[in-house]
């Protein structure tokens, strides 16, 4: 009797023992899992950046492709998140062969001197996760034509875990994707872009919506 | 004879470039050399821009061409030089 009663006695305890031990490693697991970097150089060609000003006679819609950069996300600590994104400004065009070479040209956005545009994180507020996707107002430094202003944006980031394979049809690729979407307007005086000029035919406002995603590949 | 010939040179003008104009989809906006739509990736749900090649005739095409049908219009009631007899 006494041999069956320590018998379950030594059994409980192992059952208590490895489930503290399963515990913990989860526990741990949440607490110290590194930041994944996620690489948004999209193979794809996905990646984008559109952009609209109001005119006179129609809304000026254009797009870039030109997209690269890292952000290094932690899916249990998403307010961690920090980051940086470029943009090669060769890339932006619109569909008006001559609003394309002015948009490049030294008044515009003189692509040739300056041929980036880069955000770059330095803090995340108001973070809420919901499943996969948390949304936040980012804060950080975007850089247009050589001016570097502090803004802050609302982005909203959803990770795709174990999503890289079925994106890139190779299911042996394990890895996981970030989709990092944001609306935001600038001015374009702000960054010396035409100031002041042309607001007859061109608005001050530029309506900027971003849809990019990141892999990050495991090891 | 001359007259006429402006005259319907004229009309041909304005019919080719509000022609194009209407044919290309009467766009109200400026002249489009590319033009694109948006597909969406199917595992992240991104909407992106899948440009093309395409003419567009824009509200400067039929309007240059009634600039020039005018003209033509106006240049047709000019007297034509008649070159007489040297004497």
């Amino acid at each position: 009797m006494n041999r069956s009663i320590h018998a379950r006695y030594h059994a409980l305890s192992l059952v208590i023992v490895l489930t503290l031990m399963a515990s913990l490693a989860v526990v741990s697991s949440a607490v110290f899992a590194a930041p994944l970097t996620f690489d948004f150089k999209d193979p794809k060609g996905v990646n984008n950046v559109q952009f609209k000003l109001d005119a006179a006679l129609e809304s000026i819609t254009g797009t870039g492709t030109g997209i690269s950069g890292q952000v290094s996300f932690d899916p249990s600590q998403p307010a961690a998140t920090t980051g940086r994104i470029e943009l090669a400004t060769k890339s932006l065009t619109v569909g008006n062969p001559m609003m394309a070479d002015h948009l490049q040209g030294a008044t515009w956005l003189d692509t040739a001197q300056h041929p980036t545009i880069t955000f770059e994180v330095i803090s995340l507020a108001n973070v809420r996760t919901q499943a996969n996707v948390t949304t936040a107002e980012v804060t950080g430094y975007l850089t247009v034509k050589g001016t570097k202003k502090q803004v802050k944006v609302p982005v909203s980031l959803t990770h795709l875990a174990d999503k890289l394979g079925a994106r890139v049809n190779k299911p042996q690729l394990k890895g996981d994707l970030l989709v990092l979407r944001t609306q935001f307007e600038i001015n374009r005086s702000d960054y010396g872009i035409n100031p002041g000029q042309g607001t007859d035919k061109a608005a001050e406002i530029i309506q900027l919506s971003l849809s990019i995603a990141g892999a990050a590949p495991q090891s | 004879m001359f007259r006429r010939r402006f005259r319907a040179a004229a009309l041909s003008v304005l019919l080719v470039g509000v022609g194009t104009w209407f044919v290309t989809g009467a766009h109200r906006g400026w002249t489009q050399t590319s033009t694109f739509t948006l597909q969406r990736d199917e595992i992240t749900g991104i909407d992106y821009p899948v440009r093309r090649r395409t003419f567009v005739a824009g509200v400067e095409i039929p309007l240059a061409a009634a600039v020039l049908a005018t003209v033509l219009v106006i240049a047709s009631f000019f007297p034509r030089r008649r070159h007489g007899p040297r004497s």
